[in-house]
């Protein structure tokens, strides 16, 4: 999997988050919606904000774009406080919230005409460009209310992208797509990070969407942080991976790997021809080595990787996810 | 400043690229024939009128077609807050580097930019209709009565559009703010003959009955009235403005 990382070595610790959620709290009639939430967005990253419904994520975004007042707490947006330095702080945001919304009596050419007039530095040759990255030409003279609603969020996040932002928040950027458009999403939004070298927050509650995407997650539940955690690119990234090895003949194999020192095995599947071990890379080779002496037929060796899904479930208690 | 113009360019071309926009714009140029057609082929007392700029110094005010350009304004301006918060588009608005007030203060130009337009279809379609039938011309203190009935029309339907443009974002329904802006046209007639009522926005709007039929109640004057007038006006925007940059958006 590319990602941005692999073009764009993460920044030294020191350097400022794009987007810092410090103890933010959103207080409606007596309700905490959102309790003391705090994490960090860095340069570079995709994160996913995930949550069951009701989780907080729409309304945690709606602060950070100072849609709703922010009751306790405060977002820094590049250092800037969303709260006093509005603008300073707005301008570095571009932003899909729950659906994106245009004037549908116009055309997509004209709705983000009306977003560049309400920029400082927008052209039209900056307009082309957004343009051209989301593929949006053919449909550029139609009017908005004959789009689809794939055709939208790409205009969405082609207005998002207009005033060249630090920071990109989609809340549900898949919301309503199928599959095919969800993957071409996915791809325009790796594209685009690597092209356009930003942060990218992403809400949602399609686990293996979020996955293949993003770098890292933060999992709220009932307004309260979760979970943080970095997803591994092209694997777990743990020391010694979980694997599936699928043989002729299991029993032996068993007691090959266990004659191994380090090396644990645990029975497969039942009923079918697999062994389950951990194992450090470094002790690979001489895993391999000893099972083709003892004459075991290997077919297959896999990671057995947690899906995202089992751990958002594991994460949140599991009983109300969508 | 660029920014501003920007900003209110936004919000016009948001009232003038909907197809409905020419729905009004005719009318109104239908209208202002029509009943110029009507008074000259069946009205008695039309020995005064010589002259095109004669019949508009009568037409333009409240009391002439000045309700009729209000009640259009009314109509085609109210929802110009409410319909960014039903089409959603409310959200794409205020998360741009533009403060709530910027934003506001646009749309209320906008809605002003609008009744000119209106008030000025008015005025071209009337003068064209009248000169065929009165002749083209008039005297220069013809064409000042013209200009000053003109801006009474125009304060008359600004106040209403006015206070249609609050009640749209104080309600966010576009519905119920072309319902309070209309039913103010109409309460503008009514008279309640108590010392108190003058203080009320109604009878003050209509600026041309102190050229005509004097003050509607004792101690009333021009100058009073347009007092009144900016207080009320001041009342309504603070108002507005109030709501619009508190609301949480969702
Ligand atoms: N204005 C409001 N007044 C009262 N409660 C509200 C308000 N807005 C949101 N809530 C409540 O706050 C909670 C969080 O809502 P929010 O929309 O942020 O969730 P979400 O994580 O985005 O969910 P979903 O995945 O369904 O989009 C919900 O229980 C919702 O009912
Ligand atoms: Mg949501």
């Amino acid at each position: 999997m590319t990602l941005t990382q692999s073009t764009k070595p993460r920044q030294a610790g020191g350097e400022e988050p794009v987007l810092r959620l410090q103890n933010v709290s959103k207080i409606i009639g007596r309700k905490k919606i959102v309790d003391q939430l705090s994490f960090d967005v860095r340069r570079g990253e995709i994160v996913g904000l995930l949550g069951p419904n009701g989780a907080g994520k729409t309304t945690t975004i709606r602060m950070m774009t100072g849609l709703i007042k922010i009751s306790e707490g405060d977002v820094k947006i590049a250092g800037r406080s969303i709260q006093s330095q509005f603008k300073d702080a707005i301008v570095q945001v571009g932003a899909i919230i729950e659906n994106p919304e245009f004037y549908p009596y116009m055309s997509g050419y004209d709705n983000l005409k009306q977003a560049a007039r309400m920029t400082d530095s927008v052209t039209s040759e900056r307009i082309a460009e957004v343009i051209s990255l989301l593929g949006l030409q053919e449909a550029l003279h139609k009017k908005v209310k004959a789009y689809s609603l794939g055709m939208r969020q790409r205009l969405g996040i082609a207005q998002a992208l207009l005033d060249r932002p630090k920071l990109l928040i989609l809340d549900e950027p898949t919301n309503g797509l199928d599959p095919a458009g969800i993957r071409e999403m996915r791809d325009y939004l790796k594209k685009i990070a690597v092209s356009e070298g930003i942060a990218i927050l992403v809400s949602s509650h399609l686990l293996s969407e979020i996955e293949q995407m993003c770098t890292r997650v933060v999992v709220i539940q009932n307004g309260r942080l979760v979970t943080e955690r970095a997803i591994g690119a092209g694997g777990s990234g743990q020391e010694r991976p979980e694997l599936r090895l699928r043989v002729d003949n299991p029993a032996r194999a068993r007691q090959v790997l266990e004659s191994l020192k380090g090396v644990q095995a645990l029975d497969g599947r039942e009923g079918e021809h697999e062994i389950i071990c951990q194992a450090a890379d470094e002790e690979m080779p001489a895993l391999i080595d000893a099972l083709r002496q003892a004459e075991v037929a290997i077919y297959r060796i896999t990671e057995t990787r947690k899906s995202l899904e089992d751990e958002f479930l594991q994460w949140t208690g599991g009983n109300q996810i969508a | 400043m660029r920014n501003g113009i920007r900003l209110i360019q936004n919000e016009w071309l948001k009232l003038t690229k909907k197809r409905s926009f020419w729905v009004p714009v005719s009318m109104m140029v239908l209208i202002a024939a029509m009943v110029t057609f009507m008074l000259y082929k069946f009205s008695s007392n039309l020995s005064e009128i010589d002259s095109a700029a004669a019949y508009l110094s009568g037409m333009m005010g409240a009391s002439g077609l000045g309700q009729f350009v209000a009640i259009l304004s009314i109509v085609g301006t109210a929802g110009i807050v409410a319909q960014e918060h039903a089409q959603g588009t409310i959200k794409f608005l205020l998360i741009r580097s533009r403060s709530r007030g910027e934003i506001f203060a646009a749309k209320y130009a906008a809605a002003v930019l609008y009744t000119l337009l209106m008030t000025l279809i008015a005025g071209v379609s009337m003068y064209a209709a009248s000169g065929f039938m009165f002749g083209f011309g008039g005297t220069g203190a013809q064409w000042l009565d013209v200009l000053k009935e003109s801006a009474y029309g125009l304060v008359y339907s600004i106040v209403y559009v006015t206070l249609a443009f609050m009640v749209g974002a104080l309600t966010r329904s576009t519905g119920v703010a072309i319902g309070v802006g209309l039913a103010g046209t109409m309460f503008g007639s009514l008279m309640i003959f108590k010392d108190f009522y003058k203080y009320v926005l109604f009878p003050n709007v209509n600026l041309s009955v102190y050229d005509t039929v004097g003050p509607p109640l004792p101690g009333m004057s021009i100058g009073f009235s347009l007092v009144v007038l900016a207080v009320y006006m001041a009342l309504f925007l603070v108002a507005g403005y109030t709501v619009f940059r508190r609301r949480d958006v969702a």
